[in-house]
């Protein structure tokens, strides 16, 4: 299928799921140089700062585009069938996120690793972000 | 896709019945997507009873007459 004929919803999925790998893979490639260097990256610093920057912009971007090409479907709130499938896609998502938050807690309990801890759950946040725009995706192609 | 839900439809056939309206006209007239109307035609989606009873009344007919359970 084209990806003009996606409905908006789900051109706003994959839009933003690949945004979310881009920073994704950003973050990693910023922190991982100066972790074999220095020890691991300590968090509060340019790195999250860029990363958060970038995410903003580029959200804010993505979804003016969409909406200036599809100012009707933009306006026009989730149908039934969307809603569901959001609704099941955040879920979900959230379920990883919690799976990932408990790790890098228990991780955190172990080894008393801040840094680690923060990492952890960016990249918990990161990749259920991910998963979500993937469900998503899943969720509106398989009619919900 | 994942297994289609147990009922069945004629929504495409209403649809050429009533003058052939578009996937797009039905779903404004009854409050969904085109996308969602196409994922009820191809049994992918079970509409809300709501929603199938709009569909129905668009085409002024029974809700029985454009849905059905299988079996």
């Amino acid at each position: 299928m084209p990806f003009s004929d996606l409905s908006f919803r789900e051109k706003s999925a994959w839009a933003m799921g690949a945004l979310f790998i881009a920073v994704t893979a950003f973050y990693l490639f910023d922190v991982q140089p100066i972790s074999w260097r220095e020890g691991l990256a300590p968090p509060v610093d340019r790195h999250f700062m860029k990363i958060m920057i970038a995410t903003i912009v580029g959200s804010i971007i993505i979804q003016s585009l969409l909406a200036s090409r599809n100012p009707k479907e933009a306006d026009t709130p989730a149908d039934e069938r969307e809603r569901l499938a959001l609704a099941r896609a955040g879920n979900l998502s959230g379920i990883i996120l919690g799976f990932g938050s408990v790790a890098a807690l228990m991780n955190y309990l172990v080894h008393a690793n801040g840094d680690l801890l923060f990492h952890g759950i960016l990249l918990s946040l990161l990749v259920s972000t991910i998963a979500e725009s993937a469900l998503q995706i899943y969720f509106f192609r398989r009619g919900a | 896709m994942g297994k289609s839900p147990p009922i069945t439809n004629r929504v495409k056939l209403h649809r050429m019945l009533a003058g052939g309206i578009t996937q797009a006209e039905l779903g404004e007239a009854v409050g969904v997507t085109r996308h969602t109307i196409i994922a009820i035609e191809q049994g992918h989606y079970s509409p809300s009873l709501e929603t199938a009873f709009r569909i129905a009344r668009h085409f002024e007919v029974g809700i029985e007459d454009v849905f059905g359970w299988e079996g």
